[in-house]
């Protein structure tokens, strides 16, 4: 479970709080129905402890049982009983079934109070009364726990001595397990509603955040020219907007910078460039043939040369990082030029094993020059990083609207993060390797800027063995 | 043959100027744009070669001026800065051909007979040296009388070298010309297509055609009997 999601973490949390809070609420209220039974049943004890009160006869003594089971909502008469204690503490009657554990609490002694000590005289109107009111007395009352479950026993003191009853809890405990039983239902019941409707909750807070990474994410594929529009959104995502906008103006303005900077540095070195070399250029044709001057203003030149490549490159990238990359399309044969190329390979690297499998007609709209460099950027990169005796092998077919060459020469292995620098500017390989071999490392990311200007795309193949694969995907049809 | 030339820095204006006429070119030379765009309607130039970032009127808008008016002369873009726009712009308003800065003025000689050539016609599709015939429109060489096969590039390495005979070409100015501007396997490549061509051309008793220059690069002999 991947606890780093947002979303998740707030379906939990609302669970987990929501649970807490059920399930105390739930313990509470367990609590107080039990303690109101209990109590309801206290009082109860107590009136009938008021009734048995007075000495009764003994010839009522076997009915006593089922009045206290009819009273007390006892399940039988076998889940009440009841002692009668003389003044000594002496047990005067009981129950068949009373208990030694169920030991009645202590009370105090009977106290009589002044309006019970007034004289009761027998009322004319009610002649047959047989009882006088019981006498107000309070009972203690006690849970016990015996083999046969829990039992309620109230005592309290009389006249005569301590009358104590016992009434088994079994009742009380099967209503209260009832009641656990729908918490244990509607608990989960509740949470499972409370994490499903976190999780929909939670999910839709985030769809705004998740339409506006949409977003985002199309425009800084598009170009940091653009920005995210405010429109509808809500308030407290218009704040991160307008950051996120900030942030996108002042990367837009470095980059400018940068891409300005060094499209005016290219430019810049231009002209003294183009006058070093005309003017190297017309002095050896003025010197004489195969002289040592001549040498040397010949490898002069070179190094103008190589210079102006490297201005021309970095021009050409940060017209590129610009997106004003111009791409002059005329119909091409890629054919052609790849035949052509193949031809240069005989020459350049004959020792080198060459196969090709060139489909004829290979048209493209595309740029000459522009996809000239980039063959020859991948021919010359194939025989500088090729093994000693190596080969390479260039297919160059038409798949559906576009045309794919694939470039692929023996090699050195290359570990993965190789492989991902290779498109890096100034990269040039393992320095233990690659020294020897000529280049700057603008090469292959200037070819996949020249591409992509083009609608294709240029990629390394995931090598598996001791070679590598470039793959050249070109759209035949222009796109506009 | 006879060309304006239109470029406001002057060392640079210097150079292209002496290196066109050393070829036998006749060179008009203008350093801004109005007094160019004025120059290029009133005389009949065999080509134009405009710098694109000129004072007044600029290169693109001459250019635009020129073919607005009718006229149909070559013209050739020097470009420099966002070159690959201007490129794009001049080519669409109709400009022959361009050539970047830096560039070797023997390359521009290369670029003004081509769009010359295209221009006019075949007038001047046979370049003979000697014995040494070659024809740029059906790309046939013979040598002795011989048809010669060549491949694209020893073609257009000939080419090159045969067209100006007697001056030094180096290896960077034909691999340039020949291959482009970033084929960089080694110069050695300009060595074997020499070495292939002179054996198709020459004679096994005779000297060979193309002379090297030690340490630079090649030129072509010229001939004792001339052209």
């Amino acid at each position: 479970m991947n606890l780093r999601s947002f979303r998740l973490r707030i379906a939990l949390l609302s669970t987990i709080l929501a649970g807490t809070a059920l399930i105390g609420f739930s313990g509470v209220a367990w609590r107080l129905i039990y303690g109101a039974k209990v109590s309801r049943l206290d009082s109860r004890l107590e009136n009938q402890i008021r009734r048995m009160a007075r000495p009764l006869p003994p010839t009522l003594q076997p009915s006593i049982a089922d009045d206290l089971q009819r009273n007390l909502d006892a399940e039988s008469t076998d889940s009440v009983a009841w002692q009668v204690l003389d003044a000594d503490g002496k047990p005067l009657q009981q129950s068949d079934h009373w208990l030694a554990e169920f030991d009645p609490p202590a009370v105090p002694p009977f106290q009589r109070e002044q309006r019970s000590l007034t004289p009761l005289t027998p009322r004319r109107d009610r002649p047959f009364e047989r009882r006088r009111p019981p006498p107000n007395l309070s009972s203690h009352s006690v849970t016990r726990r015996t083999d046969q479950g829990n039992w309620r026993i109230a005592a309290a003191s009389t006249p005569q001595g301590q009358v104590a009853i016992a009434v088994s809890l079994q009742t009380i405990t099967q209503e209260m397990g009832a009641i656990r039983n729908i918490f244990l239902i509607a608990i989960p019941g509740t949470l499972l509603v409370v994490a499903i409707g976190a999780w929909v909750l939670s999910g839709s807070a985030l769809h705004p955040i998740r339409q506006l990474t949409a977003v985002m994410q199309k425009l800084t594929v598009t170009g940091l020219d653009q920005r995210v529009a405010l429109g509808q959104t809500d308030v407290e995502f218009a704040e991160l907007i307008q950051v996120f906008n900030q942030m996108l103006e002042r990367l837009e303005r470095s980059f400018m910078q940068a891409s300005r900077f060094s499209a005016d540095a290219a430019h810049e070195l231009k002209t003294p460039l183009a006058i070093l070399q005309g003017e190297l250029e017309l002095t050896l044709q003025q010197a004489a043939p195969g002289s040592a001057l001549q040498q040397s203003l010949s490898s002069l030149l070179d190094e103008v040369r190589r210079l102006s490549g490297i201005v021309r490159k970095l021009l050409l990238l940060s017209l590129a990082d610009a997106g004003q990359m111009g791409v002059h399309r005329v119909q091409l044969d890629l054919s052609e030029m790849l035949v052509v190329m193949v031809e240069d390979l005989e020459l350049v690297a004959p020792h080198l094993t060459v196969q090709t499998e060139i489909d004829h007609e290979l048209n493209v709209w595309g740029d000459r020059d522009l996809l000239n460099q980039v063959l020859q950027n991948l021919m010359s990169n194939a025989i500088k990083y090729n093994l000693p005796d190596g080969w390479i092998r260039i297919e160059a077919r038409q798949k559906s609207a576009s045309v794919q060459i694939t470039i692929t020469n023996a090699s050195q292995p290359m570990s993965p993060e190789e492989r991902d620098r290779l498109f890096d500017r100034f990269y040039r390989g393992d320095p233990a390797r690659t020294r020897t071999i000529e280049g700057i490392g603008l090469g292959l990311s200037l070819s996949r800027e020249i591409v992509l200007a083009h609608g294709g795309n240029l990629a390394i193949a995931q090598p598996s063995g001791d070679y590598t694969t470039f793959t050249l995907i070109l759209p035949i049809h222009l796109l506009h | 043959m006879y060309i304006l030339f239109v470029e406001d820095e002057a060392k640079i204006a210097s150079f292209v100027q002496a290196g066109l006429k050393e070829q036998g070119f006749v060179v008009d030379y203008c350093d801004n744009g109005d007094q160019a765009d004025q120059q290029a309607l009133e005389q009949d130039y065999d080509v134009i070669v405009l710098d694109i970032m000129v004072p007044g009127k600029d290169g693109l808008a001459i250019l635009k001026h020129l073919r607005r008016s009718g006229r149909n002369t070559p013209v050739i873009l020097l470009t420099a800065r966002n070159e690959l726009d201007d490129r794009l712009e001049g080519l669409n308003l109709g400009a022959d051909d361009y050539i970047t800065k830096p560039f070797f003025v023997e390359e521009l000689v290369a670029r003004i007979h081509a769009v010359v050539r295209r221009s006019v016609g075949d007038r001047q599709n046979l370049l003979t040296v000697g014995a040494l015939t070659l024809d740029r429109i059906t790309r046939e060489v013979s040598a002795h009388g011989q048809t010669v096969e060549l491949t694209t590039r020893e073609f257009n390495l000939l080419e090159y070298l045969m067209r100006s005979p007697g001056r030094v070409l180096t290896r960077t100015q034909i691999l340039e010309h020949v291959w482009g501007y970033d084929f960089n396997p080694s110069t050695n490549v300009v060595d074997v297509c020499i070495q292939r061509i002179r054996k198709k051309i020459d004679l096994a008793d005779n000297s060979s055609w193309i002379e090297s220059v030690r340490g630079v690069g090649y030129l072509f002999r010229k001939t004792e009997t001339g052209v």
